[in-house]
């Protein structure tokens, strides 16, 4: 029965046909959509309380630096159906503000703080201590992609010496047999 | 439940049962736990089987592991000489450099018991500061579980009873889905590069191509080698025998990918498109090149990519020199040598055909009218076989039967033919012998795995059903009443043990003659120079060791500093890759010689 | 006289549960008013790690985000990475992976045993149960090399096959533990202290339950039947047979219940397992790990663990290292904002015991 997808495609064009959406049905059990960031409040009351989607099952970001957006991703789960839909957004990563949805389901508000101090979206009127996870951090957000965690930890912590006679392989045998390896071809270079 | 539930007080007290049991502890240290089989423990290294190759370094994702240089180790072939050292402040126990350790000689043990006061003791060299841990290895791999790919994506050929039909290549070079795959198997270590007489850069060229980025790749390639189709083609490629993966399966095919690289560029124009040179305003020096082969080729690319004008003489009609005239058009086709060579010519190098130095065109000539001179002559002398009748119709050597056949032209070898030999040219007599219809049979001195001929090429002679007659001892060629080649005389030969360690010789067996009836006999047991255009006058600096090598420096100049020289002719590998890694460096010495004087 | 509110501090040092978290307490007398739950004293970045480090060298880091249950999200993962990729696992591989997950629910249940007797202040069944679950790390030990983290279950099978004897040796701990398990419950079920603290304490009521985020026995303890391993059958959870219990009322009585039964459920998975195993392979081998790339695209796979659902986010940009690895584990609902609606109106003696029938796991919810 599953393997029709009717309840898939069910859920899937009614949202797209109600909001103006695009999605998919990615294979049983799974649907996203693809909404604008104020229609993401409407999207999930709709599953929420109309098409027993009452299950939040989590909430996350993910940082497109490359393309200056943050995606949000809100799953929700049909007990029901078992069926999880994915109702995406992207954001601006420049002025990243998203709806404060934790009068939703509450746990969201732990989801947001989360990405509040990890990604640096701002949740107008999200209650809630700012730190979560860090103290005194005052560094950008660490889970963007343009922070350095390993230069952070470099210039953080102290380097227990002894270890730096460690040798490059690729380099070590490029002096031993006079090879010059062109700057253009390094990039393909181990590490 | 009543608050006096009594049942549910007295139950828990049957936990006193327990008092009288044995405990389940063990006491230290007389019962030290004994670990299981797969323990995950410290680590050990074998270091005479490690080869350096930081693999286990790169994967380790907690940097415990540093490669450093040991005493009484030093790098050779196929070894940088390094051994990596393990940070057990560090380390988690994953085992993945057990699992990426393409040489197996990394294992865990099962030893997990390491104190010491002082931090710095957790720095430690596997092996070094363990060398008993041999005896208790526990977490290893094998090539079933290691994470190293042995296998190799095999490359499509035509079939055996097809390809002896016509000159058709025949290998067929691997698809996109088949190098990206192959490609994937490189762990970058780069120990190839050390033996590839060329260094040419191995590892980076076949990343780029697992990342799909094939103009990158050809790009890399054009660095230090202009031939390189005919390197991906038929190339000796000693970089494959010291690959890491070859040590416990079949190396990367360095070959075949470097080949489907310069296949992305199937016009010269499309070679110049991607390579994109940069060619450097004249400097008016001139440079003569004696020779069109790998070597003269070489040289002439990158000296007028970097302004010289450059003349090459070659005595044939063509380019490639052995590359064109020996090896048989099956493994390098004809369009594929003018692809590259009219690529050099966009570029700016000018050849001169037929016009042979010494005869068409004196050396002092040539001396005179440049400032540098290179010779790539290489060998174009076939070794006779000092047995009788050698001369007569029938009996020819291998260069120039395949000469006659490259150029074009026909030899008629009659049904039956026998190759003496057991190295490439061998091979490629016969194969173009059985190409012409001819039941051919090799006579080799010593056994198959002795052979020098590769491998591949070994194989492909027998799926050609070449028949190889090991260690036997041509003795003589018998006339027949025509004058011509009847049948050829040879000895059996029984593999004695070298007394001074050196491989086993064949020694002849008394009274073994065989009489072996053919049409044509091929000698082709190797190769010399002619230094007949080489004027007396100059011999005094230009020296010819034993009657035939020129002798020169790092960078390929004679004791005339203005005549450079390179390939067969000077090396002791006469390979195309020695060839091109010598013309390579006669330009940094032309470079060094008339610009930065 | 009239109580004053005061604010206490549980933890952060090992509040009853493993791992370090807080607990903040409004509290008047003894009676908790409202809570809140602080975390970060575990923080490692472990998902931003993930991120620089290539597709397989993230398989090592997983382990760490749960001690007590590390397992389940080496399978998470590697399921992820096998959907992205589309790879195919080895029949036999899902049965060894089956028996991995269930021998470390077992192990998981164990320490639950400890954990829920200890907090009720009773000693004497956690140094039972620890000890006996060093028969099940006994045969971690002998299957992967390691006994707390196991590093076995990577994408495209498992990391070794079976070593001999393997077989029969989980069947005779089976058979070991079984018995014990008749004696923990009389320490433990038949205790009338357990008892009376258990019953009536902790209540989620079942009507919030799904909507507050609630996962696994605290869910099956309202009386709601919801368990991945049907649900969302994954490996070769289809082809076995076993029930998915379930009890009334939503209190840490239920919730042990639950847990109670599930523990003999999974020895009855483990024998089934093994005799259904099928010859063959055990692995189908990932290409050489720094060059494996995995194609472009986003999936989520859970699983179910002794504390409910795990559940991994995993996002791939095509390149050789994960895009994005978000890990949903149960304790990030349980721990948090249930806890704090749990925790109104109960005794703060309470606390960690409802913290531990909750399955609050606290380097989870940070990771
Ligand atoms: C049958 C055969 C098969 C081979 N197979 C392989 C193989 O599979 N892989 C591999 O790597 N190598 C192979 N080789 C060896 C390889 O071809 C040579 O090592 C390589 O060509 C040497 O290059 P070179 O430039 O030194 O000399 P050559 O290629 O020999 O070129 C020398 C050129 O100089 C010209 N010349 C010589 N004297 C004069 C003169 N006085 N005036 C003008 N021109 C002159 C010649 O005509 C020739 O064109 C093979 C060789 C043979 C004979
Ligand atoms: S991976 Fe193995 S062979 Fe390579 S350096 Fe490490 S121990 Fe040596
Ligand atoms: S076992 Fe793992 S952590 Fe330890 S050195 Fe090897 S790769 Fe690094």
């Amino acid at each position: 029965m599953s393997n029709d997808l009717v309840l898939e495609n069910e859920i899937l064009n009614l949202i797209k046909s109600a909001f103006n959406a695009e999605g998919n049905v990615i294979k049983s059990r799974r649907v996203e959509v693809f909404v604008k960031k104020d229609q993401v409040s409407s999207v999930l009351l709709f599953a929420k309380e109309q098409r027993g989607y009452i299950h939040l099952s989590h909430s996350t970001c993910i940082d497109w630096i490359e393309e200056g957006e943050f995606e949000l991703i809100y799953s929700i789960l049909s007990p029901k159906d078992k069926i999880m839909l994915y109702v995406k957004t992207r954001i601006d990563r420049d002025n990243p503000v998203m709806e404060n949805l934790d009068g939703i389901w509450h746990q969201l508000n732990t989801y947001e703080r989360e990405m509040r101090e990890m990604y640096g979206i701002e949740f107008p009127g999200l209650i809630g201590d700012k730190e979560f996870c860090l103290e005194d951090w005052d560094e950008i957000p660490p889970m963007r992609r343009d922070f350095d965690t390993v230069e952070f930890a470099r210039k953080t912590f102290y380097q227990r010496p002894g270890r730096e006679d460690a040798k490059d392989v690729r380099k070590t045998l490029t002096e031993q047999s006079g090879e010059k390896i062109p700057d253009f071809a390094t990039k393909y270079s181990r590490e | 439940m009543s608050f006096f539930d009594l049942k549910g007080l007295l139950q828990p007290l049957t936990g006193i049962r327990q008092f009288g049991k044995k405990p389940h502890t063990i006491k230290l240290p007389d019962l030290l736990l004994n670990t299981a089989d797969r323990y995950r423990g410290l680590h050990h290294n074998d270091l005479e089987a490690c080869i350096g190759c930081g693999n286990c370094s790169t994967i380790c994702q907690n940097e415990a592991i540093d490669m450093i240089n040991l005493e009484n180790i030093e790098h050779k072939d196929g070894d940088s000489g390094l051994r990596p050292r393990v940070d057990n402040g560090r380390c988690c126990w994953c085992a993945l450099c057990v699992d990426v350790c393409p040489t197996g000689s990394l294992n865990l043990t099962k030893d997990y018991i390491f104190t010491s006061e002082d931090a710095n003791d957790f720095l430690w060299i596997p092996g070094v500061d363990n060398p008993e841990g041999n005896n208790n290895l526990s977490f290893t791999s094998d090539t079933n579980t290691s994470l190293s790919m042995y296998q190799r994506v095999p490359m499509r050929e035509l079939d055996g009873k097809e390809r002896v039909k016509s000159f058709a290549e025949v290998v067929l070079g691997y698809s996109e889905e088949e190098a990206r795959r192959e490609a994937q198997r490189c762990i970058s270590c780069g120990l190839c590069t050390n033996v590839c007489p060329d260094h040419m850069h191995i590892p980076e060229y076949i990343n780029a191509i697992a990342k799909g980025n094939d103009a990158d790749a050809l790009k890399i390639i054009y660095d230090n080698n202009p031939f390189p189709e005919m390197c991906g083609k038929v190339c000796t490629r000693r970089c494959e025998e010291v690959c890491a993966i070859e040590v416990r399966g079949e190396a990367v095919a360095i070959r075949w990918l470097k080949r489907y690289a310069t296949e992305t560029a199937p016009t010269a124009e499309k070679i110049k498109e991607i390579v994109n040179p940069v060619i450097k305003e004249s400097n008016g020096f001139k440079v003569g090149i004696i020779g069109a082969g790998p070597a003269g080729l070489t040289a002439s690319y990158y000296l007028a990519l970097r302004g010289f004008d450059v003349t090459i003489y070659e005595a044939q009609a063509h380019a490639g020199g052995m590359t064109m005239y020996g090896i048989p058009k099956y493994r390098f086709p004809l369009d594929s040598i003018d692809k590259q060579v009219d690529y050099m010519k966009s570029i700016g190098v000018k050849i001169k055909y037929n016009t042979k130095v010494g005869k068409d065109i004196s050396f002092e000539d040539l001396y005179k009218n440049n400032d540098a001179i290179f010779a790539g002559i290489g060998f174009q002398n076939a070794w006779t076989l000092g047995i009788e009748n050698e001369d007569i119709p029938g009996s020819i050597p291998a260069v120039d039967y395949l000469n006659i056949i490259n150029r074009g032209d026909s030899y008629d070898v009659g049904k039956k033919v026998v190759v003496i030999g057991g190295g490439n040219v061998a091979i490629d007599g016969a194969r173009v012998s059985k190409r012409y219809g001819a039941d051919v049979t090799i006579l080799y001195r010593r056994r198959v795995e002795d052979m020098p001929a590769d491998w591949e090429e070994i194989e492909g002679a027998e799926d050609e059903d070449i028949h190889i007659a090991t260690q036997t001892i041509p003795t003589r060629i018998i006339k027949g009443d025509d004058g011509k080649v009847k049948a050829i005389e040879y000895l059996k030969a029984n593999m004695v043990a070298d007394d001074k360690g050196g491989r086993p010789r064949p020694v002849a067996i008394e009274g073994s003659e065989t009489i072996l009836e053919c049409d044509t006999v091929i000698g082709a047991i190797g190769q010399e120079a002619d230094y007949s255009w080489l004027p007396e006058s100059f011999k005094d600096k230009i020296e010819v060791k034993r009657g035939m090598m020129i002798v020169v420096n790092e960078f390929n100049q004679t004791g005339d500093h203005k005549v450079f020289a390179g390939g067969d002719a000077v090396n002791k590998t006469a390979d195309a890759i020695s060839a091109i890694a010598d013309g390579y460096a006669a330009v940094i010495g032309i470079e060094n010689y008339l610009v930065k004087k | 006289m009239r109580e004053k509110e005061t604010t206490l501090y549980i933890g952060p040092q090992h509040p009853g549960i493993t791992g370090n978290m807080m607990v903040k307490l409004k509290v008047t007398g003894d009676t908790i008013i409202s809570s809140s739950t602080h975390v970060g004293y575990l923080h490692r970045a472990f998902e931003k790690l993930i991120e620089q480090r290539n597709w397989l060298q993230s398989f090592t880091i997983l382990c760490r985000f749960c001690v007590p249950e590390p397992d389940p999200m080496e399978l998470t993962y590697a399921r992820a990475v096998e959907e992205l990729e589309g790879r195919e696992v080895p029949e036999r591989a899902k049965y060894i992976r089956v028996m991995v997950m269930e021998l470390a629910r077992l192990q998981s249940f164990m320490l639950w045993y400890a954990g829920q007797s200890g907090s009720a202040g009773l000693y004497t069944l956690g140094q039972w149960s620890v000890g006996d679950r060093n028969y099940v790390l006994d045969l971690f030990e002998m299957l992967t090399g390691g006994r707390v983290y196991h590093m076995y279950i990577w994408p495209g099978g498992v990391r070794r096959d079976l070593p001999e004897g393997f077989k029969e040796k989980t069947l005779k701990t089976m058979d070991y533990l079984e018995k014990r398990l008749d004696q923990y419950n009389q320490m433990l079920f038949d205790n009338t202290i357990f008892q009376k603290r258990a019953q009536g304490v902790g209540v989620i009521p079942k009507d919030k339950a799904i909507e507050w985020g609630v996962v696994g026995a605290p869910l099956r303890g309202c009386g709601i039947k919801s368990d991945v391993r049907i649900d969302e059958p994954y490996e070769v959870y289809d082809k076995l047979d076993f029930i998915v219990p379930t009890a009334e009322g939503g209190d840490i009585w239920a919730r042990a219940l639950v847990r109670k039964e599930e523990i003999r459920q999974s020895i009855s998975i483990i024998r089934q397992v093994l005799d259904k195993m099928p010859e063959g392979e055990y692995y189908n081998r990932v290409p050489n790990p720094m060059k494996w790339t995995i194609p472009a695209g986003q999936v989520y796979t859970r699983t179910e663990s002794v504390r409910g659902e795990i559940g991994f986010y995993v996002a791939s940009d095509g390149s050789d290292k994960p895009r994005r690895v978000h890990v949903k584990g149960a304790a990030y609902t349980h721990g948090v904002t249930v806890l704090d609606k749990v925790l109104k109106g109960q005794n703060i003696a309470d606390v960690s015991f409802i913290l531990n029938s909750l399955g609050v796991c606290p380097p989870e919810i940070e990771r």
